[in-house]
């Protein structure tokens, strides 16, 4: 469970502080499938960030778990993210020299998880999403979409319980993005937190609530 | 959590590590090269240096280790040299050396030189050069001389002033060219008959002679004869010097006190005494050799520090171009420690792969060496360990730049990076 209280975060240009989070409460339940839609800006992909431990907020606290995001170490936090997150992001979601199945056995890996072990969870993972026979291509070789499904199968290797999806079908076209929601819907029937940046209101529309950000403050709360 | 997380942790990292390299091929090409060239130096040093004092320190070895000479300084010390003839030692000297009345000489033989001329030899029509040298038995001893036939001066040889001699090879090759046995045949000395009783050993001083460091003394074309016989052929008991063996290398210093207080005893001031020791040639022999050591050792650390440039380099720029990658990674769990492994690998992998190469190509350099001066070849495993200590420890110093920064980034700022 995410419980996120009065977050503020601003970036220094220069002298000049910039606000971009202005006191952002936020609770989102397991198992929630949310979206963060607003005009580009208002900080969504800033509050993706702090919700996936990748950055930190300056002000308010948030607890994922009852863990204190806020007073715990870098490499406790890398910790967090390997066992609980898990990351799309719109583009380069994948290392591009490496292989699908060796991507998506990344998080393993840093996990200490031995590598027959890790191989036969990679290939579940691949099979999920229907890409069992890619295995062996590097990103480079994958279309848009797959490689987004690649990074879903990722996602789901260490049976995280947060997804975090930044504009994921944001370069994929209709179709694609149709497949790759699927894909995020079946997730969410298995019990997944997912929480995803979107700009396109028919793919918001795949979650059960949707949160719009206006200048870094919540200005609607949709279910 | 375990620090290291198994074997399998390990090979993936050690394979991104090398994807990393493949990728730069050209950079990491040059890192190698740079490792590899400082590497050979340090191996040549290495090499050069334990094989130039074993060498030297054999050719040393011919003039017998332990040796003190003695004799009387007519050039700067003695006050009336004019006035005094004579080379300031005799019989009654050596006699008193030999009783031992100095504790710290072990052999003592008295030398008969005439460095004013050098006699000539000759066996039928057969002519040598030689230099005419009367000693006593123990003479071969000292100088570590051994013979390849015949036997050696006895004291009945000396007590009769027996015409008999020892020839150095040179001398025998010139008189005897190979055909038969020196041994038990009449030469001429001076238009003395000489029975050959030995043969010394060929003694190789040639890089010695080559620096000019052999004293001036042709080793392979010596005439010993019995110092008495010497004496006798001269009317005096005059002895040229006194050459002695001390007990050890650390008795020179007394050895040195004891002969000139015997001879003060003796003579009070009338003569100035002058010594030389092996120790001294075996300080300058030192120096020289840590003089290349050194000239070695800066080449070595030049191109060791160019080599470790190039990898930090290497590295900073592939750290930079992969900085999404490593946010990817860190987005997915990697830790500080993590990044700065596989950073860290990466430049050792260079490194150690420059450090072989740089190993192999020494040990070509040495025996290449070895064939084109006569240098011996002795690399040794203690050596081999320290060059490839060496270039690990080059690739973690010029790693852990780049590796520290790559581990510090913090992965939101890493995944923005374009
Ligand atoms: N590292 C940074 N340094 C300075 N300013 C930043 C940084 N990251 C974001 N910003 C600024 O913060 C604001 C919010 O950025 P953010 O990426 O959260 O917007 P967004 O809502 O995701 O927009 P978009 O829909 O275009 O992706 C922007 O004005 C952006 O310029
Ligand atoms: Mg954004």
């Amino acid at each position: 469970m995410i419980a996120l209280e009065n977050i503020a975060k601003s970036y220094s240009r220069g002298d000049v502080a910039i606000p971009v989070l202005n006191g952002v409460s936020l609770e989102i339940d397991s198992g929630q499938f949310v979206a963060i839609m607003g005009p580009s800006g208002s900080g969504k992909s800033t509050l993706l960030n702090i919700i996936g431990c990748l950055d930190r907020m300056d002000s308010g606290t948030y607890r994922l778990d009852d863990v204190d995001i806020g007073s715990t170490s870098d490499d406790e936090l890398a910790v967090v993210r390997n066992g609980k997150l898990g990351f799309v992001f719109q583009l380069f979601s994948l290392i591009p020299r490496i292989n699908a199945r060796r991507n998506v056995e990344l998080p393993l890996v840093y996990a200490g998880v031995a590598a027959a072990e890790r191989r036969r969870r990679a290939i579940a993972a691949l099979t999920r999403v229907g890409l069992q026979d890619r295995a062996d291509h590097t990103a480079a070789q994958l279309s848009g979409g797959q490689q987004q499904r690649v990074a879903i199968a990722r996602a789901l290797i260490n049976e995280p319980a947060v997804t975090i999806a930044d504009e994921p079908t944001g370069s994929l076209d209709t179709a694609t993005s149709h497949d790759i929601m699927h894909l995020f819907t079946e997730l969410h029937r298995l019990g997944k937190t997912i929480v995803m940046v979107t700009h396109e209101p028919e793919i918001a529309a795949y979650a059960q609530r949707v949160i719009h950000l206006r200048d870094g403050v919540i200005e609607r709360d949709e279910r | 959590m375990s620090y290291f997380r198994g074997g399998a942790y390990f090979r993936d990292m050690f394979e991104q590590a090398l994807w990393a390299l493949k990728d730069n091929r050209l950079r990491t090409i040059l890192s190698i090269l740079g490792i590899a060239v400082g590497i050979t130096a340090v191996m040549a040093v290495g090499t050069v240096g334990k094989g130039g004092r074993h060498l030297i320190f054999n050719e040393l070895e011919t003039f017998g280790l332990k040796s003190v000479w003695i004799f009387r300084d007519f050039v700067e010390k003695d006050p009336r040299r004019a006035v005094r003839k004579g080379t300031g030692i005799d019989n009654g000297d050596y006699a008193a050396v030999d009783a031992g009345c100095c504790p710290a000489v072990r052999h003592v033989s008295p030398v008969i030189r005439d460095f004013t001329y050098r006699p000539s030899v000759r066996y039928g029509n057969q002519f040598a050069k030689s230099d005419l040298h009367g000693v006593n038995a123990d003479y071969l001893a000292i100088n570590n001389d051994n013979l390849s036939s015949g036997r050696p001066l006895r004291v009945e040889d000396e007590q009769r002033h027996r015409r008999v001699a020892i020839i150095g090879p040179e001398v025998e090759r010139d008189l005897f060219g190979g055909s038969r046995s020196a041994v038990g045949s009449e030469i001429r000395i001076d238009d003395q008959k000489y029975l050959v009783v030995g043969v010394l050993a060929m003694k190789d001083r040639g890089f010695l002679e080559s620096i000019g460091s052999a004293g001036g003394e042709r080793t392979n074309s010596r005439v010993l004869i019995p110092y008495t016989t010497y004496q006798q052929m001269r009317g005096n008991d005059e002895v040229t010097f006194l050459q002695v063996e001390t007990k050890g290398l650390d008795y020179t210093g007394a050895a040195i006190a004891q002969l000139k207080g015997v001879l003060k005893r003796r003579y009070g001031d009338q003569y100035a005494y002058k010594t030389i020791s092996m120790e001294q040639y075996i300080e300058t022999a030192g120096r020289i050799l840590k003089g290349v050591s050194v000239i070695g050792a800066i080449a070595a650390s030049v191109s060791l520090l160019v080599g470790g440039m190039a990898i930090m380099n290497i590295m900073s720029t592939s750290v930079l171009e992969r900085t999404r990658e490593i946010g990817l990674r860190k987005a997915l769990g990697a830790r500080r420690r993590d990044i700065l492994l596989q950073i860290l690998m990466e430049a050792v992998l260079i490194s150690a792969i420059g450090g072989i190469a740089g190993i192999v190509l020494g040990l070509l350099a040495s025996v290449g060496l070895a064939l084109a001066t006569g240098f011996p070849v002795l690399p040794s495993w203690w050596l081999l360990a320290v060059a490839f200590a060496v270039s690990i420890s080059v690739g973690l110093l010029s790693g852990y730049y780049p590796a520290y920064r790559a581990a510090s980034m913090q992965p939101v700022v890493a995944l923005r990076y374009e």
